[in-house]
């Protein structure tokens, strides 16, 4: 193959960075009409894509455009089937396209591209439609469940640490993978129901004035939801905060209105049940996602 | 040929593409495969079930990193925190190499989860082998850069796609993962002769070949079966350029039965010059 060479008195081409800040722009901006790209883009595509025969640089500009929105709403659309069933197609689109044009993709793994989405619904409430804290909370839990199926396992907990410890200054850990939320829908159901194609019903979708603490986590590699008593959330809630073992049991008993003997009981059997499910480990900060 | 530096010494055959829905099919009934693809960004996760199943394929069967986001032509430089992460998944698979495609696809910190056609621009040439140099110096791996299909030229463009490809390739000192696939639907997309692409490519550096059926949304959109003839005649060229190197096929979507692809795979080795030395025999 005969090598080329720079030619030497050529003037400076567009900058390679130049280029492609425009067309990222053009490309990631949202689609128009009938899933068109927009008009005003015509500019952006004559200046720098080439027409050939058969397409012009709008048509091929579009290709690209278009395919950028389709392969991440369906990114987000296999990660939030629940969202979906609350919302509808159309308005689901709708919150979709504003997410996205808001927050883009900021992470190279296409499975983070929902870790904006609770921040952003919590933001923009009339995108949810007639339930935005049914929405709201499922999207909590959706991306619970992703963080369930693919988080990190921590070591788990030794037996004898927790025994041994000193309840003043132990502080325990829970694994990254599980979530603890408090919601107002019956959301581990009403998922249920989705993933068995199945319509939602409308007392599911109403709040029903009472708190569910739940757990998303996972066990032997697949996702649950497991409902938990009031007392044994906060007291997962307190360990998780960094409280030691003794304060999170005192937080925890004043908030589940037990007697101190009667929670003495039922928290034998929490840990004992936790300690099952692998669900503690040596204490670490936790993070969670924020605002785009 | 088949061993090289640009393979790290390995001598691999036929391969394909892992993909979810054959897993249960693979890990149950083990069949014999020379080695699959992974996509890296699948597994370069915290934990749970997909690192599982990685563990057990790689008790069974070689398997070597093919990414889709690092995007070498990205004015930008490397993202370290990728290149940390993806360091992490090659120790565990002891990958021979690693590949990624010649695009870019993100500007400050937004990605478009899309590859990208590149500007065939000196400056791109400089800054694209810049990053894939860096990027092999922090894996310690080579690095093989695959061709993608593409929709637009732009009017910067100072060469070819086959000229820019090797230009980045020589200075950058990789190998090549040639996606006959690509070029085929390329060349019906700008118009050349994928011949002359296949004819051009540095025979030496070429560390695997990589064919695939793909749901083409746009201007190939019928083009399923329908392709596979002229990537066919593509790919045999390419093993008479390149000799014996790793092949591997891909099917993007439409996912058929595990069976099917691998039958698929195996209608490379028809191609293979010891395969064709056996048959005259």
């Amino acid at each position: 193959m005969k090598k080329l060479l720079p030619p030497p008195d050529r003037p400076a081409p567009v900058r390679l960075g130049e280029v492609q800040r425009m067309m990222a722009q053009a490309v990631m901006h949202p689609l128009g009409t009938r899933q068109r790209m927009r008009r005003e883009q015509a500019a952006v595509a004559s200046a720098i894509i080439k027409s050939n025969d058969r397409l012009s640089s709008f048509s091929r500009l579009q290709i690209y455009n278009q395919q950028y929105w389709w392969r991440l709403r369906d990114a987000v659309m296999d990660d939030f089937p629940g969202l979906r069933a609350v919302l509808g197609r159309r308005r689901f689109d709708r919150l979709v396209e504003a997410y996205l044009d808001s927050c883009g993709s900021t992470s190279w793994n296409l499975g983070d591209i929902g870790q904006h989405l609770e921040a952003f619904v919590g933001e923009h409430p009339l995108l949810a439609g007639l339930c935005p804290i049914l929405a709201h909370e499922m999207v909590r839990v959706e991306w619970a469940r992703a963080v369930a199926f693919a988080g990190a396992e921590e070591p788990r907990l030794d037996p004898q640490a927790l025994a041994s410890g000193d309840p003043c200054g132990l502080r325990i850990g829970l694994q990254p993978y599980l979530t603890l939320l408090e919601v107002s829908h019956p959301i581990d159901r009403i998922l249920g129901r989705v993933k068995q194609g199945k319509r939602i019903r409308t007392v599911e979708a109403t709040a029903s004035g009472r708190t569910i603490y739940l757990a998303v986590h996972r066990q032997e590699f697949s996702v649950f939801y497991k409902r938990l008593e009031p007392g044994e959330f906060h007291l997962l809630a307190a360990l998780r905060a960094g409280d030691s073992l003794e304060a999170a049991c005192a937080e925890a008993m004043g908030k589940s209105g037990k007697r101190p003997s009667e929670f003495g009981e039922v928290i034998q059997l929490w840990f004992a049940d936790w300690m099952r499910l692998g669900w503690l480990c040596e204490w670490a900060p936790y993070s969670r996602p924020t605002d785009c | 040929m088949a061993a090289s530096r640009f393979t790290n010494g390995a001598d691999y055959g036929i391969g394909i593409g892992l993909r979810i829905p054959h897993y249960q099919h693979i890990l149950g009934k083990k069949p014999v495969v020379d080695w699959f693809e992974i996509i890296s960004e699948n597994y370069m996760v915290e934990g749970g079930r997909p690192l599982h199943v990685l563990d057990q394929i790689l008790e069974q069967y070689r398997v070597v990193q093919h990414g889709v986001s690092l995007y070498f032509g990205n004015a930008e430089r490397p993202n370290r925190e990728h290149l940390k992460k993806l360091k992490t998944l090659t120790a565990r698979t002891r990958t021979p190499w690693v590949s990624d495609h010649l695009c870019w696809g993100s500007v400050d910190g937004r990605y478009t989860h899309d590859l990208l056609p590149m500007p065939y621009t000196w400056e791109a040439v400089k800054i694209t082998a810049r990053n894939i140099r860096e990027a092999q110096d922090f894996l310690e791996l080579p690095i093989a850069v695959e061709n993608v299909s593409s929709y637009a030229e732009f009017h910067v463009s100072e060469m070819s796609e086959w000229e820019f490809l090797n230009e980045v390739v020589e200075r950058a000192d990789c190998g090549v993962l040639l996606d006959v696939n690509n070029i085929y639907v390329s060349s019906c997309n700008h118009g050349f002769n994928p011949m002359k692409y296949v004819n051009a490519v540095p025979a030496e550096r070429v560390a695997h070949l990589a064919g695939h059926t793909k749901y083409e949304k746009y201007t190939l959109d019928t083009h399923d079966h329908p392709v596979l003839d002229p990537v066919w005649k593509l790919y045999a060229r390419a093993i008479e350029r390149c000799g014996r190197v790793a092949t591997l096929l891909e099917w993007d979507a439409q996912i058929p039965t595990f069976e099917e692809v691998h039958g698929e795979a195996l209608k490379a080795a028809k191609c293979l010059p010891h395969e064709k030395a056996l048959a005259a025999a």
